[in-house]
């Protein structure tokens, strides 16, 4: 790999550690995320969606992560970023979590508990419906 | 899907057990669910998922409550399969090697107690992923590096209790193990190394302590739980200097080798490069079907026009150099001159200073991208490694190399490997990548994988690591004097675990309880 292709695949996870540090400290005994209460759409909520979703989920679903790779290949670029989507319920991304899809593997309720999973999908949920559905009559529901 | 329980236990004890663990964990912890135990399964099973099935999962957030959890097993005769965050992809992710196993899931312990910049070194919990430590070392400005593997998802301390490895010179990752605090199989707690003085400043310090020295017993084993791990970190160094080249040939793998090793084994280079063949790149940009739709393996001439394209040669080599600039230089030159012994063609050179974004230092930095390569024959795509290590030789290689390309070809899949380089040793690793969804495939990889461990059993390479569905027939690979060494683990084993609920099967070593089991 060249050190331009290196530094390219890096780049999911440059937004990722200005994100992530919030979630981390010595002798924590969790994340430093507030405990989460059912889904809400609040705008504090709401960031805490946001703040989970890039500590939970960037790995692969923020620019240039193999989600994102992945999810633009099968659906085309405008399908391929979480965070822009305006398709995706909350509920369906919180099936998809649990059960996996394609080569995105399940996520135990311990690797991310209900609470911060509704606080998630929430914020993925958060754009109201404005695009065409993905092509392909590929359907999420 | 049915609940699988464990052999011998009633559906009313192993209630029970549940319900005492919830006890020490809280209700929550308790995974038990269909889709619970699901989550637990090796997604990426080449169509044997069903060989692995996990009865429930639980999730303590403390040692004590390991301690705890470990105890009710015992009383209900409940066996457990400890994992830190159940990222052990390509071997069996979280599964357990015995179906009706619990998982017990330490991703909620993932405290990081202590980093120390001074001495080079953290205390972690087994929680704690690549991508986290890398945070806290960045966000607290932390000169010091880790190593982390090429699908970084994972745990630091998982990865590193399985033998895995990064590409700095602190790459051997279970070499830098330095102090373990374990729950032993009766639910005694434990530390190692000085650790066991209780006030020793020395614990993640110095790694022997006094006596049999432990650390490495827990490693691959199921001897006991970790619950904390000490780990050497790489001071930042002033400079690095990177060396690419991309190798036309297939057979350039030997000579590369050749000329290396002694580098590696003198110091001039002093982290253990991967050469690999440059179908994982093609693979992260592209899939198999925009190339070719044929049955079988790819053809050669398919291939050279997929590298050809993306101005790959048939290997990739990626050399690193740490420390002081001219030290560095003077180094590359060396590397430079071997190399051109048998090539005209240049390094690309990478050069960083510290300051400099640290995208291009070499440093471990945290990606989960190789899982793109997943995708390659599309539809659910799944992979499985076959490891075997080599003396580093361009006999050895060559012939490993070719035996495994043949045997690839044979049942139609395309060859995916690549030979990282350690001192003294050369690790082989082979992936096949899958569509799970495709039985007759599956299949045929299931069977090649038992082709690939006879084949390499013959030349004498064991693996380094393997699969849960392979690991009593790797285990059975270690023959000499009648499998001594497997009675030794297993004499161990019953010793320290007389009701066998630690990880039965683990690494081919099962307790009295479950010896049955054994494939």
């Amino acid at each position: 790999m060249s050190a331009k292709q290196r530094f390219r695949s890096l780049a999911p996870f440059i937004v990722f550690a200005v994100t992530m540090s919030a979630a981390i400290g010595i002798g924590m005994a969790r994340p430093g995320f507030p405990q989460a209460k059912p889904s809400s759409d609040s705008p504090q909520q709401l960031d805490e969606g946001n703040k989970l979703f890039h500590a939970r989920c960037g790995y692969c679903h923020l620019a240039g992560g193999t989600g994102t790779i992945m999810l633009g290949r099968r659906l085309g670029k405008d399908h391929a970023l979480l965070e822009q989507r305006t398709d995706l319920t909350a509920a369906y991304i919180k099936k998809i979590t649990r059960v996996g899809l394609n080569s995105m593997p399940p996520h135990t309720r311990i690797e991310v508990p209900d609470s911060e999973l509704d606080l998630i999908a929430a914020y993925i949920a958060r754009l109201p419906s404005a695009r065409t559905p993905p092509p392909n009559g590929v359907t999420h529901e | 899907m049915p609940v699988v329980l464990p052999p011998n236990v009633t559906e009313r004890d192993f209630q029970k057990a549940l319900d005492a663990f919830a006890g020490v964990v809280g209700r929550q912890w308790v995974l038990a669910t269909d889709e619970d135990r699901a989550s637990y399964m090796d997604i990426y099973a080449p169509g044997n998922a069903d060989e692995h099935i996990p009865s429930a999962a639980v999730g303590p957030q403390s040692a004590e409550e390991v301690q705890a959890v470990v105890r009710i097993a015992n009383d209900y005769k409940v066996p457990l399969w400890p994992i830190s965050r159940g990222k052990n992809l390509g071997y069996g992710a979280a599964a357990p090697r015995m179906s009706g196993t619990v998982v017990l899931d330490l991703g909620r312990m993932k405290r990081i107690l202590d980093v120390n910049e001074r001495f080079g070194y953290c205390l972690i919990e087994p929680g704690v992923g690549f991508f986290d430590l890398f945070a806290y070392l960045q966000e607290h400005k932390i000169p010091l590096w880790m190593s982390v593997p090429a699908n970084a998802w994972g745990s630091v301390v998982g990865n590193a209790l399985e033998r895995g490895y990064g590409y700095t010179p602190y790459g051997d990752n279970t070499r830098n193990i330095c102090g373990l605090e374990v729950v032993l199989p009766n639910g005694e707690m434990v530390r190692t190394g000085t650790g066991a003085m209780a006030n020793s400043p020395c614990w993640q310090l110095f790694k022997y302590g006094y006596g049999p020295s432990w650390d490495q017993v827990f490693v691959q084993s199921n001897f006991g739980v970790v619950t904390k791990l000490g780990m050497w970190l790489m001071p930042e160094p002033e400079a690095t200097l990177g060396l690419n080249m991309q190798l036309p040939n297939p057979d350039d793998v030997g000579w590369a080798v050749d000329e290396l090793a002694p580098l590696r084994l003198n110091g001039v280079l002093q982290q253990s490069p991967s050469i690999g063949n440059s179908l994982r790149i093609a693979a992260s940009q592209s899939q198999r079907s925009e190339w070719y739709q044929g049955d079988g393996a790819m053809p050669d001439d398919v291939l050279r026009t997929v590298l050809d394209k993306f101005n790959l040669g048939w290997w990739s080599i990626n050399l690193r150099l740490y420390g002081y600039d001219d030290v560095n230089e003077a180094h590359a030159k060396i590397i430079k001159a071997a190399f051109a012994k048998h090539t005209q063609k240049q390094f690309e050179v990478v050069k960083w200073h510290r300051g400099d974004p640290i995208g291009n230092s070499g440093a471990g930095v945290p990606s989960a991208n190789a899982l793109q390569m997943i995708n390659w024959r599309g539809g659910r795509g799944g992979h499985l490694g076959f490891s075997p290590v080599l003396p580093p030789t361009s006999e050895h290689v060559l012939k490993q190399f070719h035996s495994t390309k043949k045997r690839y070809e044979e049942i139609g899949v395309d060859y995916y490997g690549s030979f990282t380089l350690f001192e003294r040793s050369v690790t082989n690793i082979n992936l096949t990548v899958y569509d799970r969804d495709n039985a007759a495939m599956t299949s045929k990889v299931r069977a090649l994988f038992k082709v690939l461990v006879d084949d390499a059993a013959k030349e004498g390479y064991s693996e380094y690591r393997t699969h849960l569905s392979y690991m009593d027939e790797v285990a059975l690979t270690f023959d000499y004097n009648n499998h001594a060494l497997l009675r030794l683990n297993e004499t161990v084993k019953d010793a320290l675990d007389p009701n066998g609920i630690l990880a039965p099967g683990k690494q081919g070593i099962w307790p009295k309880a479950f010896r049955g089991s054994r494939t």
